[in-house]
């Protein structure tokens, strides 16, 4: 398909502004990192600082423990992430291919638990967890997002399951493989970027979290999370927004580098459901 | 005869003897299965036997109240309540339209060939990879009453000739929060009517040219209806999301000014752990997830399938 001059420049106008429109967002979070008190309590506002501050990151650095932060949002999302693997890949393989009875129960299932709100599950975990003196603890979280993850990921791994062959692992038992060997040697490793693609998704959902954070942990300040960490920066009469973009900066950037690198992966699992 | 009992005692093991294929599946699934009943379903359980109780803060093993319909009672009687359905309706179809709209656009633009196509289909869905808390955190600042970036630019297109308030005016407040979820939101559709677009064969729209179809006929003819199956579960998972989220709103409005950005799951996590009403909390958290399985069966229809 020939396009035009004028056809050519009206589509990369379009594409320009759009993304201009889209990105300012994450470009004003920068200006607002880089600018000083007072260019930011000014109207017109300033779209480029004329002194960049770009010792504020270090600075926040210093002032906050973002890393400790980012730690603990590392520890829950990995331990929730390792957690949900483990049950889901061995259950989505075997809903991929065993005929079961309460197969489709299931189904009905994941879609429900795909509805439940963050908000209504958090009541009953909060009484549990207290009783089990768990409040405070990052493994409050590796359960709770355990809740959001384990649903979807054995959906998820199912479909995968699907797609590679049955013929494999009959070849493999043929030549005197046992069933779960089969499982494991065969089609666990071509299955690899889908088991990838579901771990990073769950990874960015427990990353994302904030509903568990702030109910369980909010008064044991050496688990908090990034998220919460975050939030308690926003002051009740005063907010450094300054302060509070730089360190929103170094807490974004693991998954935005995530999403910039792995993006394939990401994709490939939110529209793998949705495709069939 | 002790050859018989060994041999028959290894094929119980043997789970490569047909009859005992399903043993192993279920075998398979039972981590799954015990981790769900014990995160989920007793969770669920404990939850809606709450809503029937009249309780403040709920003991586990402690005595459990009598059964009472009066939490749903003062639901269905307070203000508060049908104020919260109408704020979450108002924002779900604000919201889902919103990203729809912006969505589906940056999808068809996406789907042109162009030089840097990759990268700019990389941008055009990078708001998708922002944490919530940080969406709102900026979103927060260009909303700012006396220095945002929003209320000078309201000025300067002359919309209006003072700073908005945002904080305390509501219908100021809900455009807030319904202009930081699209932004939040449109890239997931996005992405998929992308997915869905990529999957439409391209002789379709050759065979059409040659017919003589101009591009409107194209996009309505050949475009919708194969994006149709896409675009239905996209809008149902928005449609989710805006019902159940909590950070967004959370943290940009707390819920107010008076109300009115409150939704059912911000009203359900205040009961709880602001009131500490735990019954009633709980109430209103299993209305919404009923609301929220009717409203998705209805417009999904026989393809309910297709969204898990």
């Amino acid at each position: 398909m020939r396009r035009t001059f004028v056809q050519s420049l009206a589509l990369y106008a379009t594409v320009v502004f759009t993304l201009a429109m889209i990105l300012f967002p994450v470009y004003w979070l920068l200006v607002t990192a880089l600018s000083t008190t007072d260019e930011l309590y000014r109207l017109p506002p300033t779209f480029w600082p004329t002194d960049p501050q770009w010792d504020i990151f270090a600075r926040v650095w210093a002032a906050k423990p973002i890393l400790l932060w980012l730690w603990n949002s590392m520890l829950a999302a990995i331990g929730s992430v390792a957690l949900s693997m483990l049950v889901s890949v061995s259950a989505g393989y075997a809903l991929s291919r065993y005929s079961m009875r309460g197969g489709a129960t299931m189904g009905m299932f994941v879609l429900t638990a795909k509805m439940l709100p963050a908000t209504l599950l958090v009541i009953p975990l909060f009484s549990i967890f207290s009783s089990f003196g768990l409040i405070g603890s990052l493994w409050t979280l590796v359960l709770a997002h355990s809740t959001m993850i384990i649903p979807f990921a054995t959906w998820m791994l199912k479909g995968y399951f699907d797609t590679i062959p049955k013929e494999l692992e009959q070849a493999a038992m043929v030549d005197g493989c046992s069933p779960v060997g089969a499982m494991v040697r065969v089609v666990l490793p071509i299955a690899t970027p889908g088991l990838a693609a579901t771990a990073l998704y769950a990874f960015v959902l427990s990353w994302s979290d904030y509903a568990y954070a702030r109910t369980f942990l909010v008064n044991s300040p050496d688990n908090w999370t990034a998220n919460l960490g975050i939030t308690t920066m926003q002051g009740e009469y005063v907010t450094y927004w300054n302060d509070i973009s730089a360190a929103s900066v170094f807490i974004a950037l693991p998954i935005i580098a995530i999403y910039l690198f792995l993006e394939r992966y990401l994709v490939g699992g939110l529209t793998a459901g949705a495709e069939k | 005869m002790t050859d018989t009992v060994q041999a028959g005692r290894r094929k119980f093991f043997d789970l490569a003897r047909p009859s005992r294929q399903h043993l192993l599946g279920y075998i398979l699934i039972a981590p799954a299965v015990l981790m769900v009943a014990a995160i989920i379903i007793w969770p669920l359980v404990l939850a809606i036997d709450l809503s029937f109780q009249q309780v403040k803060i709920p003991r586990l093993g402690g005595a459990s109240r009598p059964f009472s319909v009066s939490n749903y009672t003062w639901l269905f009687s307070s203000e508060e309540f049908w104020l919260a359905c109408w704020v979450t309706l108002k924002l779900v179809v604000v919201v889902t339209a919103g990203s729809v709209a912006v969505g589906l656009s940056t999808a068809l633009l996406a789907n042109n060939r162009f030089k840097g196509r990759t990268i700019a289909r990389l941008g055009m869905a990078l708001p998708w990879a922002v944490p919530e808390i940080i969406a709102v955190v900026i979103f927060a600042w260009m909303f700012d009453t006396s220095f945002g970036l929003f209320g000078w630019l309201a000025i300067q297109l002359g919309f209006t000739g003072q700073m908005i308030p945002w904080v305390s005016s509501s219908t100021a407040a809900f455009w807030a929060v319904a202009i930081t979820m699209v932004w939040k939101g449109f890239p997931f559709v996005s992405i998929m009517c992308l997915a869905g677009l990529q999957s439409i064969p391209s002789d379709y729209y050759a065979a059409a040219k040659v017919d003589g179809a101009n591009v409107w006929q194209r996009f309505r003819w050949i475009t919708m209806p194969l994006l149709m199956p896409v675009l239905g579960v996209t809008l149902v998972l928005t449609l989710l999301w805006v019902f159940r989220d909590f950070s967004i709103i959370k943290v940009l409005t707390g819920g107010g000014p008076l109300r009115s950005t409150q939704t059912l799951s911000i009203m359900t996590y205040d009961q709880a752990f602001q009131y500490h009403n735990f019954g009633r909390a709980a109430a209103v958290g299993v209305l919404t997830l009923v609301i929220c399985i009717v409203a998705s069966l209805l417009m999904l229809g026989r393809r309910s399938k297709s969204i898990y």
